[in-house]
């Protein structure tokens, strides 16, 4: 499949998780991808990973999501742009006593300040490709769950980002918004392997959804590039729930 | 309007922004049903004005305090609860400026994400200790715009989407607890700032008229009729009610007229 050939997706917190299966889905239809990751050994490990099958079309670039300026300089530093996909979030487990403001301002800048100032300074080029934005938020935009307030909020207003971003841009600009249900990352294994049982801690995720299963990473990839694909022309400003049918519904 | 009434003698509330518009609106109705109401705006002397307005007496509490900073929400609750007690905690304080996407600078965008979001939840957790005890009840004042989107507005939009998923994670969390969390999302109101803007436009005739269409009701809601809601939020008619973010927008988020 070469959906992708001849353009440029950016895809923030991409070495690993919902980002890195993203990430190789848009190389296997033909992208050139821009990875991207917090620190620069992970990134050029990614990068090396993907380049023995995709040499010429991956490169990486490494920048603290939490800090503007390095926003900015990563924005600053691409040429064109296709698609920018804001998957890199951040998820830490306290109940409403325990978030500290250092925890809620940390949490908010990552999973909602970056994604608004990349799409804010990569405007320009993504008007001039008549590009899309992906913004990747999870099913707790819409449903509250305990012992996450500030994830929450942020993945709510990231919902919100999308919406503003949709009717202000349009139609230059696509932007819609994946809401991933429980996933089997990285993020969720830390989550939990502090859990007392383990065995129920998973369960538990599972039976949030219809499937009653968490999504490999590979199956919201495939929502993302859905959202991406040209194929999805008249889609803006929408969710597209990746959700195992959690939002629809409720096991009882 | 509809004359509803609700005796809250002996409950304790504290409004933010309760200068004006909403919160004041607010803050009356509530004093008017009896509650000890704390005011809380930005200055001392604004919410001396307020309780002045409101007849002063020992059942107005003057909570000043800047909630854009990491302090003020806990001096605003500090302040509220000299006494001991929180029944009602709403969340009103806000900022709204409307700019395109390529003039919201960092400042703006920080104001909007304080005021509204972060401010809201700094509040709530200062408040918990005294809501527990009290089995009491939050309101969270989101917006339409919380529920849906216009353009030039990318700030507030995002923060009253993040102020609704924060009172469902609250509303989950806290419900254990026996505290109700709930957000209401007026649509237009006809405010001292609405009239500021009206003035400011050169036309008030045609601005009004345009709000007026945009909702299919036809008309701005009244401070006074969006507080007489929040008091029915915070009344056992409302006991079975949390996490939900109720739309009171004249129609604006059901559909197209």
């Amino acid at each position: 499949m070469t959906e992708f050939a001849g353009k440029t997706i950016l895809v923030t917190g991409s070495t690993r998780g919902i980002g890195a299966a993203a990430a190789r889905l848009f190389l296997e239809r033909g992208g050139s991808v821009i990875l991207h990751g917090r620190r620069q050994a992970d990134v050029d490990a990614a990068v090396a990973r993907l380049s023995t099958t995709y040499s010429g079309r991956v490169r990486g670039l490494s920048a603290d999501l939490s800090d503007r300026t390095a926003c900015r300089a990563l924005a600053a530093s691409i040429e064109t742009l296709d698609v920018l996909v804001n998957c890199g979030g951040i998820f830490h487990e306290a109940a409403i006593a325990e978030t500290s403001p250092t925890l809620w301002d940390e949490t908010v800048a990552v999973n909602l300040t970056a994604p608004w100032v990349l799409a804010q300074s990569l405007l320009p080029k993504l008007r001039a490709s008549r590009g899309a934005i992906v913004n990747v938020a999870s099913d707790a935009a819409l449903l509250g769950y305990a012992g996450c307030v500030a994830y929450c909020a942020s993945k709510g207003a990231l919902v919100g980002l999308t919406r503003a971003l949709a009717t202000e841009l349009t139609p230059d600009v696509r932007v819609l918004c994946v809401c991933p249900g429980p996933t089997e990352t990285d993020m969720m294994r830390a989550s939990i392997s502090v859990a007392p049982d383990r065995d129920k801690a998973r369960q538990q995720w599972a039976s949030y959804t219809l499937l009653n299963r968490v999504a490999s990473p590979v199956e919201i990839g495939e929502a993302i590039l859905l959202a991406a694909s040209p194929r999805a022309s008249y889609l803006t400003g929408s969710l597209i729930m990746a959700d195992g049918g959690a939002t629809a519904g409720k096991r009882v | 309007m509809a004359e509803v009434t609700f005796d809250y003698g002996g409950r304790v509330a504290l409004v933010t922004g309760a200068g004006r518009g909403l919160g004041f609106a607010t803050a009356k109705t509530l004093h008017q049903a009896g509650a000890t109401v704390a005011v809380n705006d930005r200055t001392a002397e604004s919410c001396q004005a307020v309780i002045a307005r409101l007849g002063g007496g020992p059942r107005l509490i003057a909570a000043p305090a800047d909630l854009a900073t990491t302090d003020g929400p806990v001096q605003a609750v500090a302040q509220a609860t000299a006494n001991g007690r929180l029944d009602f905690l709403i969340n009103n304080a806000a900022v709204n400026v409307e700019r395109p996407i390529a003039a919201t600078d960092d400042a703006h965008w920080d104001q909007h994400l304080s005021v509204i979001l972060r401010a809201s939840f700094l509040t709530v957790q200062a408040a918990l200790p005294f809501l527990r005890s009290s089995r009491g009840c939050i309101v969270n004042i989101a917006s339409e715009l919380g529920l849906h989107a216009i353009a030039n507005n990318v700030a507030y939009v995002s923060a009253k989407h993040g102020l609704i998923a924060m009172t469902k994670a609250m509303a989950i969390e806290l419900a254990p607890s026996g505290i109700r969390a709930n957000a209401i999302c007026p649509g237009t109101m006809d405010t001292e700032l609405m009239q500021e803007c009206a003035r400011d436009s050169g036309d008030p005739e045609s601005y009004y008229a345009a709000f007026n269409r945009y909702h299919p009701i036809g008309r701005l809601a009244t401070p006074d009729e969006v507080a007489a809601f929040v008091l029915c939020l915070l009344s056992p008619a409302a006991a079975y009610m949390t996490g939900a973010a109720v739309a009171i927008d004249g129609g604006s988020t059901a559909g197209r007229l």
